[in-house]
């Protein structure tokens, strides 16, 4: 009786809250045509799958962890913890991606499953229909997801479509590497011919995963599977999650097969010149014809903000990343020979004169040119004035994916807006992989040698011959190592050489081999500069325990199922 | 509960002999008025007569003889007959509330009655009265002398240590207003509300209320209750308060339904008093000073202490001997700054002004009381005179209060209350937190205040200057306001039924807290002086003009409505109550559609010639947050009690026992704790979130749209939620002797939660979203409480001492822990909220001792490091290594209050504790110091001059110095250590109340009724066993304040 008093003024309201009335049927809503909220989902999904690699790992690089370069930080930055073996599975490292990208796998598979209750009418420019374009755009994003984890820690748990709720149990064995890759290389398969063209891209599309994406993923799946950290030299071969049991050549041929497929494409040409790759927008929106893959990244001063020198006090610049000596060094002179070549008349007193154009494009040396003045990196030097504040450690700071500001007309001199799109894939990227895979199954043929020459030619290294310095009549092991340097210049700072030197297996001798050096840059009062190398940091790598990241502690004792990494 | 005044009425008539009256007088209360029921007699005589209703009495006495005055609700009083005039005897009010009705057959005294005509006022329990004889639960109460003595913005402040059983904790030293939007956008629904809480906004941002261990961080802590309506009600004057009684016990908050296992505060404000109109005015003006603030390294200890530890790191110094001498020397003040930050934008002291205004009175048909209260607390902050406006932080808020009871007829009653309450709040418009987050960091060489040419000083680490954000950066102003109406209407159907009653009560409130964002920031400028010895100045940091940025913080509308009727009799020796009630509270929050708390309940008790009691209670109560069909629960408790000082086989043997009751309470009770978990948690939903990824050639930034909250953020729903169970136990005993003067009260409890709101140990990343809180927890809560008081008079020196202490202890039943390896890495089974981490075994003295060491992986000790026992002897410092680490003894808190009052003079002091605490004592900011910060090292502290050097090994009470930040030393593995670990028990003068009432005869004769003088002070004195921090609030919260305040009331 008393509660029929009440109930009347109760009457007015709503059961639930209006903010969250959207439910399933509200989200990927059965009557919308236009599927606007499912694709604003989708965006979110992309939000939470890709990233950028700028300045990822606690404001560095994660090259920065590789023999490359440090971190210019105080302290013990995150990415030094990468490199000097500081982390263990209770103390997760901070390229870490569990929780992330199953979070992420989820919302990509909650979409891969309700767009098809959307009805969708819009077409591609082909006129297929867009929502298979977008739901595989969806499957791709999970695939990379997946790719990403496997990259770190060998074979993982496949969820697939399902999407568990709170009285599902979700403890779940680990699959093999062998079930990832083919799981991964098979959605690639099946989306590949729903994605759009590159051509089918436009301004309002752009930024979309596209058909070369998809290929492009599938070559550096199957390179890594056939590489030998996986194919016959995984760290423990008793174990199928830490790789496969033996070797088999075949796999390289399967790399080899799908690089060549992307090439084949025709759809992407080598950028004339090498700068322009990371500052300009894909063709057909833009210039770029190198470009496959990419995170969304704007246009903007963010990179020069946090990585160009420290001395410009009229734009800032924080130096977050000191190139180490070591890479430096790996760096031909402009006739494409190696300093080391007693042909290479390479001046220790004049270290970065005649030296491969992509040295300048990629680090900041003393004397660089850069906002109309010259570099100082010297000891007190304006861009290492010593004190408290962040600077190079090494005297270099890095120079790639900034724009072209060596001259600029503004006085006091600023930067203006660059695009700083990050690269996942691109085609020199695709060359290398197919120069590599080809070579491993068959040999330094001819159209090995042709991928060198053409990534040397659009560097700018000069050549009579058509050589470009590569060395003729290489055996395969030669070849092996050429095409490892060559690809650790090309892709510096891509976050490639961390995973290149895992899978390669070569991460225990580079790392444990020598401390990374740096250059102790004096300058005299008459102006004569010391060039002086130092040991900067001593790298730790646990062999073989690193070569694979540790399942996060808490997940491992959670999992009734799940199976710790070998050692952790 | 009138019942038993009434009992004491009809026998106190007084028969007063006028015989042999030599002296002639009249007693006054201490407003002057007549004050019915003082028993007089001459010293050491037995008998004597009582005042009248007008306060006359008649004594046949000699001169020279002594005449004493006793009442219990006030001093007793000793007079020496005069030679003429009557007597005008003015009696001053007990401090201490008397909960404690003398026995009207205890002090039969010659041809004279104990008269107990209003001497002892009930109790304030849950929507009632109680008397403390037949009242089976446990309870603590302060009144108006407690309350009255605090110089503070909130009643809170005079809680600590007076209430057994509760822990209050300050964490900040002033309150700290709302500043965000109370809505978001949302791309489906346009603007919804941000509003997670169904209790709604709390004015409490100054304290931590726990009722015997629970915290309120755990959605645990008392409910409070503004006179009978559920309001977060704690800033309000402690002037203004009659009383504040603590519930405790399973049976007396069983009315509470879903929210009955969290105890109740019950706040009582000043109630009518029948009479000639008594007007009080109180002005009292304070100091504030803060009493504990870090002690910063001067610029060139910092500088070198900066290169010890970077190059203890294998880093380069940064500073040359040139550095240390221009720091030392302040030969350079703008290239080498040495500024003290916290003497520079920190005040010494601060004002806190109030002014109360309390008027009440009324005859048989209707009584009213008008409080209105102003108060003006100042902020610790510097200003400048070049501002128009207020830059400090300052909280001013204004009160009005009236209350009026109207007696309709005979059996009906009607009362109404309105409650209005403005409060306006100033801040620097850079916010008083993030001053003080800068204050902490900003080393005292960073920049100089001021540049020569009068420009702020800053450079590209530092482009916001603090002197800037104090006085230059405009100000925030914050404005509260509160409305509330209750209406009350009692009828007596006993034309009907005799002793039936019936009760409404009505009761809305409105509350809308807004906020006005007149910030700015001004730019830094950096000096230079070329070789050419020319000047220039660099600019950094961005200029921002002025905001007129006005935001709705925070929109709450309650509606309360409570029906109830019952039954009251007496049969002779038996009796009995019966009671059923409704009651319904709507919270509409933010413009959100309004939660409904549903309880009906009912109530019977019983006692048969108060000797012995029964007493049961059942509430079924319902919560719309929860899922449909999973709302409504039932909670039950019920009590038996035992006065054996009734029993005559006692009572006949020991005239001085008073009461000797046992009681026993046990109950089911709930705690509907789903909002403190999240919105709606049963609901699986899509939201959407802001900033998403840029598809587009123009990298568009739109909205987009996720499942079960914001990315990162995102739980799955769930959808069995359900309030939190408590079983409770409380067993007490009341020991009253020697005519009241001792007092005893001790409690037992024993509580166990279950269904305890917890994420669950299974909660595997690999279903991609977080786990959601689940009823899963199983806690277990024990402890006893004890009140003593002694109050007594030698002549006129009327004195009291009470004290009460309370032990506390918990214990981790079930948390759904997963497999441990090792078994101190379990936590079932400790203290909820233990605190886990590495054990240390002091500092490595020597390199070779480092080297031998096991470590963290990736880390290589070096001496002056701290060395981690490796518990598990593997030879590293890993997860495995981790342990409960601290004390897990009981917690005790206590407090102690002595007052002595002798001829008008009052003085009472507060002494407040807490034992068997530890603190965790690691700041990386005051504690490490140099933690990197804006391509940088932060500020650097005293503590640092105690690091580990191979000179001073011995004495090293911190590990070497390290620069940017060490994962090693502190929070090794995201752990705590206990190398930091310290003593936390302390013991606080909390508060001095001394106080003079001028004599009634000098008063008269300016025909005013009272004046009292006093000074009070608040944290007089602090002692704590570890003397580096306060025990209770570290900056970078607001600093704990000492206050010493003075003031005069006048009585009209």
């Amino acid at each position: 009786m008393l509660c029929g008093i009440f109930s009347s003024c109760q009457k007015s309201y709503e059961s639930v809250p209006l903010g969250q009335q959207v439910t399933l049927d509200l989200a990927f809503d059965p009557r919308d045509s236009l599927g606007k909220q499912a694709m604003s989902y989708l965006l979110t999904t992309y939000q939470q799958a890709l990233y950028s690699g700028h300045n990822r790992i606690g404001g560095a690089y994660l090259d920065a962890a590789s023999d490359d370069a440090i971190s210019s930080a105080s302290g013990i930055p995150s990415v030094q913890a990468l490199a000097t073996g500081a982390y263990s599975a209770a103390q997760t490292n901070a390229d870490d991606m569990w929780t992330r990208n199953y979070t992420a796998i989820r919302n990509a598979t909650v979409f891969i499953v309700y767009i098809l209750r959307v009805p969708m009418l819009e077409k591609l420019p082909d006129g297929r229909p867009a929502r298979s374009a977008y739901r595989s755009e969806a499957r791709w994003l999970r695939a990379w997801l997946y790719w990403q984890l496997v990259k770190r820690y060998g074979g993982v748990p496949l969820l697939g479509d399902d999407i568990r709720q709170i009285t599902d149990d979700v403890q779940l064995p680990r699959n093999s590497f062998g079930d990832c890759v083919n799981y991964i290389v098979s959605e690639c398969d099946d989306i590949r011919d729903s994605l759009r063209t590159a051509a089918m891209v436009n301004s309002s599309s752009y930024g979309r995963i596209t058909r070369g994406a998809a290929m492009a993923l599938k070559s550096e799946v199957l390179l890594y599977a056939a590489s030998p950290l996986f194919n016959g030299g995984n760290i423990d071969p008793s174990n199928p999650l830490t790789g496969y049991g033996s070797h088999d050549a075949n796999r390289w041929k399967l790399a080899a097969d799908a690089a060549k497929a992307v090439i084949d494409l025709n759809e992407y040409q080598l950028m004339p010149k090498f700068n322009d790759v990371f500052t300009t927008q894909a063709s057909p929106v833009g210039s770029n014809t190198e470009i496959i893959c990419w995170f969304q990244n704007g246009s903007n001063n963010s990179v020069e903000n946090a990585n160009a020198p420290v001395g410009f006090s009229s734009v800032g610049g924080n130096g977050a990343t000191s190139p180490t000596q070591n890479l430096v060094e790996a760096f031909p002179t402009d006739s494409g020979l190696a300093i080391t070549d007693p042909n290479a008349h390479y001046n220790p007193d004049q270290p970065y004169d005649h030296r491969d154009p992509r040295l300048d494009l990629t680090v900041f040396h003393n004397g660089s040119l850069w906002l109309n003045r010259a570099v100082q990196t010297y000891a007190g030097g304006a861009d290492k004035p010593g004190g408290s504040v962040q600077q190079t450690k090494t005297s270099y700071y890095m120079r790639k994916f900034m724009g072209s500001f060596e001259s600029v007309s503004a006085n006091p001199p600023t930067y203006s807006a660059t695009y700083h799109d990050w690269a996942y894939f691109r085609l020199a990227g695709v060359l290398l992989n197919y120069a590599e895979a080809a070579n491993e199954f068959s040999g330094p043929a001819a159209d090995v040698y042709n991928v060198l020459y053409d990534l040397r030619k659009r560097a700018g290294i000069l050549s009579a011959d058509n050589t470009y310095g590569v060395p003729q009549g290489m055996s395969q092991d030669d070849m092996r190592n050429f095409i490892r340097k060559e690809r650790r210049l090309e892709m510096a700072f891509e976050e490639q050489r961390y995973w290149d030197i895992r899978r390669w297996k070569i991460a225990a001798q580079v790392y444990n081999s020598a401390p990374l050096r740096g250059l102790d840059l004096q300058q005299s009062s008459s102006g004569q500069l010391f060039y002086n190398p130092t040991p900067v940091l001593t790298t730790v790598f646990k062999d073989p325990q690193m070569y694979l990241y540790p399942i996060p502690y808490s997940e491992a004792i959670k999992n009734g199922q799940m199976k710790q990494n070998p050692q952790w | 509960m009138n019942r038993i005044i009434t009992i004491l009425l009809c026998i106190a008539v007084p028969r007063i002999s006028l015989a042999q009256a030599s002296v002639k007088g009249t007693v006054l209360d201490d407003f002057g008025y007549p004050l019915q029921g003082v028993q007089i007699h001459i010293k050491g005589q037995k008998t004597g007569p009582v005042s009248a209703s007008d306060g006359s009495f008649g004594i046949a006495a000699g001169a020279g003889a002594v005449l004493v005055f006793e009442h219990s609700g006030f001093n007793t009083t000793e007079i020496r007959a005069g030679s003429a005039g009557p007597l005008l005897v003015r009696m001053p009010a007990r401090y201490l509330r008397q909960t404690a009705a003398p026995d009207p057959g205890a002090r039969a005294s010659g041809d004279t009655i104990y008269v107990a005509y209003n001497a002892v006022q009930p109790i304030n329990v849950l929507y009632g009265k109680a008397h403390q004889q037949s009242f089976l639960g446990s309870i603590s109460t302060i009144g108006a002398g407690e309350l009255g003595g605090t110089p503070a913005s909130s009643y809170t402040y005079a809680l600590p240590g007076r209430l057994a059983g509760l822990d209050v904790r300050q964490t900040s030293g002033f309150y700290t207003p709302l500043t965000n939007s109370l809505i978001s956008v949302d791309i489906f629904v346009g603007n919804i509300p941000n509003n997670t809480s169904g209790a709604g906004p709390t004015d409490n941002t100054e304290f931590n209320i726990r009722l015997r261990g629970h915290n309120a961080s755990l959605g645990q802590s008392p409910i409070a209750i503004v006179d009978g309506v559920q309001r977060e009600f704690y800033s309000l004057d402690p002037e203004s308060i009659e009383s504040v009684s603590v519930l405790k016990d399973p049976l007396s908050t069983i009315l509470l339904g879903q929210n009955s296992a969290r105890g109740a505060l019950i706040v009582t404000t000043r109630q009518p008093v029948a009479g000639p109109p008594r007007v009080e005015f109180t002005a009292e003006t304070g100091v504030q000073s803060a009493i504990k603030i870090p002690s910063p390294l001067p610029a060139h200890q910092y500088a070198y202490l900066l290169n010890e530890a970077l190059l203890n790191d294998g880093k380069a110094p940064a500073y040359t001997a040139a550095d240390f001498a221009a720091y030392r020397d302040h030969t350079d003040p703008i290239g080498h700054p040495d500024v003290n930050w916290y003497k520079t934008i920190l005040r010494d002291n601060a004002r806190l002004n109030r002014y109360n205004l309390n008027v009440t009175g009324g005859g048989s048909t209707a009584r009213y009381v008008v409080g209105l209260n102003y108060m003006d607390q100042q902020g610790l902050f510097v200003s400048s005179g070049a501002n128009p406006y207020n830059t400090n932080a300052e909280l001013k808020r204004y009160v009005v209060n009236s209350k009026i009871d109207i007696d309709v007829n005979k059996d009906f009653n009607v009362g109404l209350q309105i409650f209005g309450r403005l409060q306006d709040g100033n801040q620097p418009g850079a916010t008083t937190s993030a001053i003080l987050q800068n204050l902490m960091t900003t080393p005292d060489n960073a920049y100089p205040v001021y540049n020569p040419d009068k420009s702020f000083g800053g450079n590209n680490n530092y482009t916001q200057n603090l002197m800037a954000q104090t006085v230059g950066s405009g100000y925030m102003a914050d404005h509260v306001r509160d409305v509330m109406a209750n209406l009350d209407l009692n009828y007596k159907f006993d034309k009907w039924v005799k002793g039936w009653w019936g009760k409404a009560k009505g009761n809305v409130s409105v509350q809308e807290a807004t906020n006005q964002d007149r910030s700015k920031q001004a730019p830094v400028f950096s000096q230079s002086v070329a070789a050419s010895g020319d000047t220039s100045y660099h600019r950094y940091g961005s200029t921002v003009n002025q905001k007129n940025d006005f935001t709705n913080t925070s929109w709450a509308r309650y509606r309360f409505v409570q029906l109830s009727t019952g039954y009251d009799r007496q049969f002779g020796p038996h009796s009995v109550s019966g009671m059923v009630m409704f009651d319904q509270k709507n919270a509409l929050l933010n413009y959100d559609i309004p939660s409904a708390l549903t309880n009906y309940g009912a109530r019977a008790s019983y006692n048969y010639d108060e000797r012995y009691f029964a007493e049961g209670g059942l509430t079924c109560s319902g919560y719309d947050r929860f899922a449909p069909g999973h709302q409504y629960g039932l909670f039950y408790a019920g009590g038996i009690g035992w006065n054996m000082a009734k029993e005559s086989w006692l009572s006949s043997q020991s005239r001085w026992l008073d009461q000797l009751k046992l009681r026993v309470t046990y109950g089911r009770t709930g705690n509907a704790n789903v909002d403190n978990y999240g919105y709606f948690v049963w609901r699986q939903h899509f939201s959407g979130v802001a900033g998403t990824y840029p598809i587009g050639s123009n990298y568009p930034n739109g909205g987009g749209l996720a499942e079960q909250g914001n990315p990162g953020s995102q739980v799955l729903a769930n959808v069995n939620a359900t309030w939190e169970r408590a079983d409770k136990l409380d067993a007490g005993i009341d020991v009253s002797v020697l005519h009241h003067r001792l007092q005893l009260t001790a409690d037992y409890y024993h509580e166990r939660y279950f269904d305890v709101m917890q994420t669950r140990g299974r909660s595997i990343a690999l279903i991609g979203s977080g786990y959601p809180v689940e009823n899963i927890g199983i806690d277990l809560y024990e402890g006893a409480e004890l009140t003593l008081t002694w109050q007594d008079h030698a002549g006129d020196l009327n004195y009291f001492v009470t004290a009460n202490g309370s032990l506390q202890k918990s214990r981790v039943i079930f948390m759904d822990e997963q497999y441990q390896q090792y078994p101190w890495n379990v936590h079932t089974g400790h203290p909820v909220g233990q605190r886990y981490g590495l054990i240390a075994d002091g500092l490595f003295q020597s390199g070779e001792d480092a080297a031998a060491a096991p470590t963290i992986a990736g880390y290589t000790p070096h001496a002056g490091d701290i060395k981690y026992k490796d518990l598990n002897h593997d030879g590293m410092i890993d997860q495995f290594d981790v342990a409960p680490i601290g004390k897990e003894r009981p917690s005790i808190y206590y407090g102690l209050t002595a007052g002595v009052s002798y001829k008008g003079i009052e003085l009472t002091v507060l002494f407040q504790g807490a034992a068997n605490r530890e603190q965790y004592v690691a700041n990386s900011y005051t504690d490490a110091g140099f933690q990197g910060q804006n391509n940088g090292y932060s500020q650097a502290y005293l503590q640092a001059t105690g690091r580990w050097i191979p000179e001073a090994a011995a004495s090293a009470i911190y590990p070497r110095l390290t620069a940017g930040g060490n994962g090693y030393n502190y929070a090794p593995l995201f752990q705590s250590s206990s190398f930091f670990l310290r003593n936390g028990n302390y013991i606080r003068i909390k508060n001095v109340d001394l106080g003079y009432n001028l004599p009634y005869t000098w008063i008269r004769k300016l025909k005013l009724r009272g004046i009292r003088v006093f000074a009070n002070a608040q944290n007089l004195f602090t002692h704590a066993a570890y003397k580096g921090i306060d025990p209770e609030v570290n900056f970078p919260s607001y600093p704990m304040q000492k206050v010493i305040n003075t003031g005069v009331t006048v009585k009209l």
